[in-house]
């Protein structure tokens, strides 16, 4: 027999030059063969024409400066955009007609939620769960009271100090987990000198410096006293924000709730469910709007009266959150079987597994169409405008019936459409961002 | 019966069960005693998995009592999950969860069902992980690792809650070759420290070397059960026959 022959493998070549870089990108995508070439031309004409075209109404045609539409059209025409209606209605098609003198609260409130979010982008926070909650569930008390002001009940200033606290507590722990690498919580059990003591004792401390910190914000906010301002004149962006931040808050964990009472063993929950999810999926938004807006005041008793908003909040909370379910419930049915039986085999329960092994794994793959329904629930807030609310789009709508910029109905629009334009973009380009952070090697 | 005087540890009586209208598994009557490797074969179809997924109740069945270290499994949920909790199950599709590390796969358990703290959990988890040999792969996710590597995760995630009882449903079917041989090993490292163990597998070179007892089965019924030299050697009736000769 001959011995044994070594194998040895050929030796790494560097890829040819043209398939590389960018000439080679060029060549591979641009201008790979004849046709290729042609379609990159002519796309690259169409995309010249159609911005040049854009470009020349929006910017270098346009007026700037007039007292009216009619001063407008004598300058230019209709070859360029009369952007002085819409400076003059800008700020009302973001506030409006909130009191112009008080439109700093809507400033405030949004300035809270951001500042309340940015700790959970800052890198050595651990609490961000605990922070991500606490702007769901405790942020709207404060919010509200910004922007409804009015006379506040015990209950009411309670709940306005509670979301205060939170806020304090937020930043307290984002501070000290940045600088000490503790939260607060811990950092005031050491200087109590509680360290060693049992877990119930530090409980007590935490909880004791909470309500020290809670105290105060009462006596802060006794001493607020905010206007009321009706949520009829509410307008504009800010309420396009409002209805939609709330039915996007409330619809991911309602639409969870109900995809898993759909899929739920219990006959009764799993009936009900179904029932809500396919009544509400099967009406349009505008349907819902209209039932909630004239036929719930009907079965109300006598005397109380639910705010117009407040309607039309629910409905798009309902409507958003039945079409959430059915999303969430796409997602948990492609979770594999083995998974399920993992989980139980290492004796997992029902909630374990669900928020632990399934949830996890179901929101991730279904973040695209997540964002896609939240931007969908962003854009058909426009619908309130059916019922008499003013919300952007109608406000852009009302630039044009105004007397002195009669007919003004592009610009605002255009104007508007660049604003959904940013919102919707960001929530995009933000689930991407999400995605591309939760690949973890089952993705190509 | 017997003088074996080791503990039962899994004792099935009876056991029946349907899908539907097919009657999968006939009057079942098995024991397993503390330290005691069971290997089951047999042709697809014939019910092995079904056996050892009943025992952990992955499956439920409709006739029967199984035992798991001499307390009745409770058929509608009640202690079901405690006697999870001593019965470890590697699959043959791994089933690891994807969404978090392979260390964080090892010690999600342990501090979810047994309120191990964090540290004390990852220091188990990485003593096993070690000993099968991914000590150095535990911050990759599931889905970065081979086959092999993943089974062998697969283990040692269902060892770190200390179970008394291992079943295996073909860990090695869905491997390549090579990789197979790595799951074995550690399998008949697990065999050689005293792990009672129940595997369904065609390894026939596995059963020969670990299994103290091969049960063929056919059709839901235990066909035949033996220690492996004479199941081997001289199969007793015509069906063993025909398996091992297409099997070997």
């Amino acid at each position: 027999m001959s011995d044994t022959l070594i194998f040895s493998p050929k030796p790494d070549r560097p890829a040819p030059a043209e398939s590389v870089g960018l000439i080679g990108w060029l060549r591979g995508n641009l201008f790979k063969d004849v046709p290729n070439a042609l379609m990159t031309i002519l796309g690259a004409y169409i995309a010249f024409v159609v911005l040049s075209w854009v470009l020349n109404w929006a910017i270098f045609n346009a007026v700037w400066e007039a007292e009216s539409r009619r001063e407008c059209l004598d300058t230019v025409g209709r070859s360029g955009a009369c952007w002085p209606g819409v400076g003059v209605w800008f700020e009302n098609m973001i506030y409006g007609l909130y009191p112009k003198d008080k439109v700093w609260r809507i400033n405030l409130g949004f300035a809270v939620l951001i500042a309340w979010m940015i700790p959970l982008w800052m890198p050595k926070v651990q609490s961000k769960v605990a922070i991500g909650l606490s702007a769901v569930l405790i942020y709207p008390f404060l919010a509200s009271y910004f922007f409804l002001g009015g006379d506040k009940s015990i209950l009411w200033t309670a709940l306005i100090s509670m979301s205060l606290t939170g806020f304090g507590w937020v930043w307290a722990t984002a501070l000290s987990e940045t600088f000490v690498g503790k939260s607060i919580g811990e950092v005031i059990v050491d200087k109590a000198g509680a360290r060693n003591a049992d877990e119930r004792r530090q409980r007590l401390i935490k909880r004791g410096a909470a309500f020290v910190i809670f105290l105060v914000a009462v006596l802060l906010v006794n001493e607020w006293a905010l206007e009321e301002v009706r949520t009829r004149f509410w307008g504009g962006l800010f309420l396009t924000l409002v209805i939609s931040g709330i039915g996007i808050t409330f619809s991911l964990p309602a639409g969870i709730l109900l995809a898993l009472g759909r899929r739920s063993d219990m006959p009764v929950i799993s009936m009900l469910c179904t029932a809500f999810i396919e009544l509400f999926r099967s009406v349009p938004l505008i349907t819902i709007l209209f039932m909630f807006n004239t036929m719930l005041p009907l079965f109300m008793p006598q005397g109380v009266e639910v705010d117009q908003l407040l309607r039309a909040i629910v409905a798009v909370c309902l409507f958003a959150a039945a079409y959430m379910a059915e999303v969430i419930r796409g997602g948990l049915q492609a979770i594999p079987k083995g998974q399920f039986e993992a989980a139980a085999s290492l004796g997992l329960g029902y909630w374990q597994t669900t928020t632990q092994i399934v949830l996890p794994q179901a929101l991730k793959i279904m973040i695209p169409t997540i964002v896609g329904n939240f931007i969908g629930l962003f854009k058909d807030t426009t619908l309130v405008s059916i019922i008499g609310l003013f919300d952007l789009m109608n406000m852009a709508r009302a630039v044009g019936e105004d007397t002195t910029w009669l007919g003004l109905f592009i610009e605002p629009f255009f104007a508007v459409t660049m604003i959904y334009f940013v919102f919707c973009f960001a929530m995009s380009s933000y689930s991407m961002r999400l995605e591309r952070k939760l690949a973890t090697g089952r993705d190509r | 019966m017997s003088a074996d005087k080791r503990k039962t540890m899994i004792e099935v009586v009876g056991l029946n069960k349907w899908f539907g209208q097919f009657h999968v598994l006939k009057d079942i009557d098995l024991v397993v005693r503390d330290g005691e490797r069971i290997v089951i074969c047999g042709p697809s179809g014939s019910g092995k998995s079904t056996l050892i997924r009943c025992i952990n109740q992955l499956e439920h069945h409709q006739e029967g009592d199984i035992l798991v270290g001499g307390v009745p499994v409770e058929k509608k949920g009640g202690n079901v999950r405690e006697i999870r909790g001593q019965v470890g199950m590697v699959f043959q599709s791994f089933n690891l969860f994807p969404h978090i590390t392979v260390l964080e796969n090892c010690t999600l358990t342990p501090q979810l069902g047994l309120q191990m703290p964090k540290a004390e959990a990852e220091e188990i988890a990485m003593k096993h992980l070690t000993r099968v040999g991914i000590d150095d792969q535990a911050l990759k996710y599931p889905l970065q690792l081979s086959g092999g590597q993943q089974q062998r995760v697969a283990i040692a995630r269902a060892l770190t809650m200390q179970p008394k009882i291992m079943l295996f449903d073909e860990p090695t079917s869905a491997l390549d070759p090579e990789m197979i041989k790595e799951v074995l090993d550690v399998m008949v490292e697990l065999a050689e420290e005293g792990m009672t163990m129940i595997c369904v597998t065609h390894e026939m070179g596995f059963a020969r070397q670990v299994a103290d007892e091969v049960i063929f089965m056919d059709q839901g019924e235990i066909v035949e059960a033996g220690a492996p030299e004479s199941f081997f050697a001289n199969p007793r009736y015509d069906r063993s026959q025909q398996f091992l000769a297409h099997v070997m």
